[in-house]
């Protein structure tokens, strides 16, 4: 055994790595050969020439080897071959007896663990037992193992309780140095902690104190979402019904700053609107509104920023909606030019001079400083005071109409409904207009045939339901709404006048009345104001009019309903009056306002044509000869007109002087 | 039209506190609903289930192809009317409450609601077809006899509405006049006073029903967006109600067929619900 396992290690090569063989080295050894310099050099972009000069000066990577090579050289002499001979046998065998002794060691162990497993008939053990022991038949697991305490040992049990006590009391040493140490950095911290809290409480109180007085003042406080850090709590100013994009920006998060005030949301530090109202007449401005009344705002500059983002919020939604309805506008006189929406309106003092409104929403600094009084200020004033009314009238409304059972889905979509704010103020100002100027008108005629000696009255109801507003809300049936919003849905309707007048041919109880009502609404079917007149009986044989034709006809200007008027109350006059006054003495001669009546009888045969004419404002009686077919003008005779101003002879009179 | 249902339960202590997180929810106040229900069936008892599939032949010849329809179901029916706490109040009664006033400009106070089963489809939510009649004028009650109605009980609903986008929420319970009411064969011609009535369930828990109303059920995308609605409001109020669908079969609204005692019991074994 040992003779084949020492051919083995007499093989071992005890010579220095062989040195390369080639010149030229192939490509893998020249890889490695340049890994290895790397490691050792480091990149090769480093070495330069130059660089392994300056080692070399340096005598920097000089080796050591070389040294001692150069030291031993100078100890010793160069061995001779015979002792190195010797050395290197005495080697060899140091070597052999030790692989020997290991070879003996290792197969003993092997031997002593098998036996020790051969215990166990499971194990294949076998082949591991060494040929001697093999030799020596030993019997299977004959060799046991057990556990057992290890001896006591006198003696070495003080000296370990001597060390033992040593290091624990070094241990102790340290533990209360460490102890000291860590107290001392407790107590730092503790303080630290202390002047933390301390900030940190006065912080919250400060900020809580303030969350307390914005909240005190009535502002909805709530939590914000859970991953908004400094940030607990946010302010909600924004109108519960305001529009999609209006309602998002009214809610701003409470943010503590270092010294635990609220800092300023840039959401609330925009600047504040407001909307301007602006009365032009022929392009002058002769009114501005003013801001809506000065509260004099109160309280921590956080809670009037709140306060001035809110108003801001409404007035820009107020704006807002207002442009949208003007682009369904433009028939009605409404145009938006650089921003400002400019509406045509009827002015309302009578004359037949349009007024412009000018809306715009300017910054409200500007705003304030414009006080100046001008004379349509009033007006400007209460046109946005209205319009800031009918925004919230819609913001009442939106609830009340969420809060209705909805309708049973299906595919059609609602459109989104726009509220009537615009369509309200220009329905008003045109409604009053044309109520107003007929009423003008129609006080004007009766004020005409009064000075006339005839009898008329007129009577004139601007809105029908304005007039029993307070009537109407009482015996209404919709509890659900409050009385402000009922009150305000009368002037979004289409708004209805009535009046009527009473024609001079009626006599006694029994009354021919004109009824003439006047509808505005801007919107389908209307689109402006409509006026309908509603002729008595008596007047439909005077035209000509089978019965059961519609005793209505419907105009859309003052303009054309004046002169209507005007022609009714001449032929009622002319055919109804004179026909009544002169039995069959009177004929009619055509459609237009002309009678003839031949004169008394007994006297001379006279035929006169009388014509009746009531037009601007005058009532004109002329009476002449003509003949009616040839219609000749220039006939007339006589001829009275009666102005308003009181006159002596009345209008019987004049017709009876001129008929003879 | 078709409604589709949700229902969830609440116990009397929680009301108010759902009562609140529902306004939360819906963004609006509250809205009180006082209803009585009056309770009708068909005068007609309803056939034996199966009935018709054991009739004997025909004579008529051209007959023969025609399938044998099945025989109709009987409903319930009930005739509803809008009260409101004045209502209740004995002073103020004056004359029949069970007439209306023909008032034009006035909402219908009564109405005529036809409720079928619900649908047999699982959506997630309960999917039945409704029909309701206003009534405007007139005496309601004769116009549902005369309908070939007879009278079987009334109750009363008192509870709270909220809406919330589709839904329609109504957080109610059922009251009842306790005593011998069942035995009446007319419903009362004036309202007991309010306090006399007792909720059925003794307990006095309250019933949440959340429904959404389709006009017809032909558009599947209709049909989905409001039993989605429905279901999200459902994960909404998780942790707060517990909203489920419950068995279809406990709103069954149809006559029960009885067997008549003296008769011989059939000799097939009764299949429920033939359709």
């Amino acid at each position: 055994m040992s003779g084949a396992r020492a051919g083995t290690v007499s093989d071992v090569a005890l010579r220095p790595w062989p040195a390369p063989t080639k010149e030229t080295l192939d490509r893998v050894a020249l890889f490695n050969q340049v890994h290895q310099l790397t490691t050792e050099r480091g990149h090769l972009r480093f070495v330069t020439e130059k660089t392994l000069q300056e080692e070399i000066d340096a005598g920097k990577d000089a080796s050591e080897d070389v040294m001692e090579g150069v030291e031993q050289e100078d100890q010793k002499p160069a061995p001779t071959k015979q002792e190195r001979l010797q050395e290197v046998a005495r080697a060899q065998h140091d070597m052999f007896t030790k692989v020997e002794w290991a070879t003996f060691y290792a197969n003993n162990t092997l031997d002593l663990i098998a036996l020790l497993l051969s215990k166990d008939p499971a194990k294949m053990v076998d082949k591991s037992f060494s040929q001697q022991f093999k030799e020596q038949q030993i019997p299977r697991g004959s060799f046991g193992l057990d556990k057992g305490n290890a001896p006591k040992i006198v003696g070495v049990e003080q000296a370990v309780a001597e060390i033992q006590a040593a290091e624990d009391n070094k241990r102790r040493m340290a533990g209360r140095g460490s102890t000291m140490k860590a107290l001392d950095w407790s107590t730092e911290k503790l303080l630290e902690a202390t002047e933390q809290v301390k900030t940190e409480a006065r912080k919250e109180a400060a900020y809580w104190e303030e969350i307390l007085s914005i909240s005190q003042k009535g502002w909805s406080i709530q939590r914000s979402r859970k991953d908004a850090r400094h940030a607990p709590y946010a302010v909600r100013y924004g109108f519960p019904e305001a529009s999609q994009h209006f309602k998002s920006r009214g809610f701003a998060p409470l943010r503590m700053d270092k010294d635990g005030s609220i800092i300023l949301d840039p959401a609330l530090a925009l600047q504040p609107k407001t909307l301007r109202v602006r009365i032009s007449e022929n392009r002058k401005i002769v009114g501005t509104s003013t801001l809506p009344t000065q509260v004099i705002l109160s309280g921590s500059p956080f809670e009037r920023s709140i306060q001035l983002a809110k108003d801001s919020l409404f007035e820009e939604e107020l704006y807002h909606e207002i442009t949208l309805e003007s682009r369904q506008l433009l028939a009605a006189g409404v145009e938006l030019r650089d921003s400002v929406i400019n509406v045509l309106v009827p002015d309302l003092s009578g004359s037949s001079m349009q007024q412009e409104i000018l809306i715009d929403c300017i910054p409200r600094e500007e705003n304030a400083s414009n006080t100046e009084n001008t004379p349509q200020t009033w007006l400007a004033h209460n046109v946005a005071e209205a319009l800031r009314i009918l925004l919230a009238h819609e913001h009442h409304l939106r609830l009340f109409r969420r809060s209705q059972i909805p309708p049973t889905l299906t595919q059609a979509k609602r459109p989104p409904s726009h509220p009537p704010l615009l369509r309200t103020l220009i329905a008003t100002f045109r409604h009053l207009h044309a109520v107003d100027s007929l009423q003008r008108h129609l006080d004007l005629v009766v004020k005409i045939l009064d000075s006339a000696g005839l009898k008329a009255s007129t009577k004139t109801i601007r809105e029908s339901s304005w007039n029993s507003l307070a009537k109407i809300i009482k015996e209404s049936r919709r509890s659900d709404m409050s009385p402000v919003d009922q009150l305000l849905g009368f002037f979004t309707k289409p708004l209805d006048g009535l009046a009527t007048l009473t024609l001079p041919s009626s006599h006694g109880a029994h009354f021919e009345q004109l009824t003439i009502t006047t509808r505005t609404y801007i919107g389908h079917p209307t689109f402006g104001s409509e006026h309908k007149v509603a002729l008595p009986p008596s007047l439909i044989s005077s035209l000509n009019l089978s019965p059961d034709q519609k005793r209505e006809f419907k105009f859309i200007s003052v303009e054309e309903v004046k002169s209507y008027l005007d022609w009714i109350i001449s032929l009622d006059l002319s055919h109804v009056l004179l026909s009544k006054e002169y039995g069959n003495r009177a004929s009619i001669v055509d459609q237009g306002p002309k009678v003839i009546i031949v004169s008394k009888p007994g006297k001379k045969k006279a035929k006169k044509t009388v014509e009746i004419k009531l037009e601007n404002g005058r009532l004109t009686i002329s009476a002449g000869t003509t003949d009616p077919l040839t219609n000749d003008k220039s006939a007339v005779e006589q001829e009275f007109t009666w102005n308003g101003s009181k006159e002596s002879s009345s209008f019987k009179d004049k017709i009876k002087s001129f008929v003879g | 039209m078709h409604e589709l249902l949700l229902f969830g339960q609440i116990p009397r202590s929680r009301h108010e506190q759902v009562l609140k997180i529902l306004a939360g929810v819906a963004a609006m106040q509250p809205r009180r609903v006082l209803e009585r229900h009056i309770v009708y069936k068909p005068l007609r008892e309803p056939e034996e289930p199966g009935a018709h599939l054991r009739r004997g032949g025909t004579q008529n010849v051209t007959s023969k192809n025609i399938k044998q329809a099945a025989a109709k179901d009987l409903y319930f029916t009930q005739l509803v009317q809008q009260l409101s706490e004045e209502d209740f109040d004995v002073s103020n009664a004056q004359g029949s409450s069970l007439t209306t006033a023909s008032d034009s400009g006035a909402e219908a106070k009564w109405a005529y609601e036809f409720r079928d089963i619900p649908d047999t489809g699982d959506r997630g939510v309960l999917v039945r077809l409704t029909n309701s009649t206003d009534i405007m004028g007139g005496d309601p009650h004769a116009y549902v006899l005369n309908l070939g109605n007879q009278f079987v009980s009334e109750y009363y609903l008192e509870g709270h509405r909220f809406v919330h986008e589709n839904v329609v929420i109504l957080l109610f319970r059922i009251l009842h006049e306790p005593g011998v009411r069942s035995l009446e064969t007319s419903p009362r011609d004036t309202l007991p006073s309010f306090a006399s009535l007792q909720p059925l369930d003794p307990s006095s828990a309250y019933i949440l029903e959340a429904k959404i109303r389709v006009q017809d059920l032909n558009n599947p995308a209709v049909l989905d967006a409001g039993v989605d609605e429905l279901k999200r409001f459902k994960t909404q109020m998780r942790g707060c109600v517990e909203i489920s669908v419950p068995d279809r079969l406990l709103l069954d609204t149809r006559v029960k067929w009885k067997p008549k005692t003296s008769v011989q019991p059939p000799a097939r074994p009764v299949q429920a619900g033939v359709r």
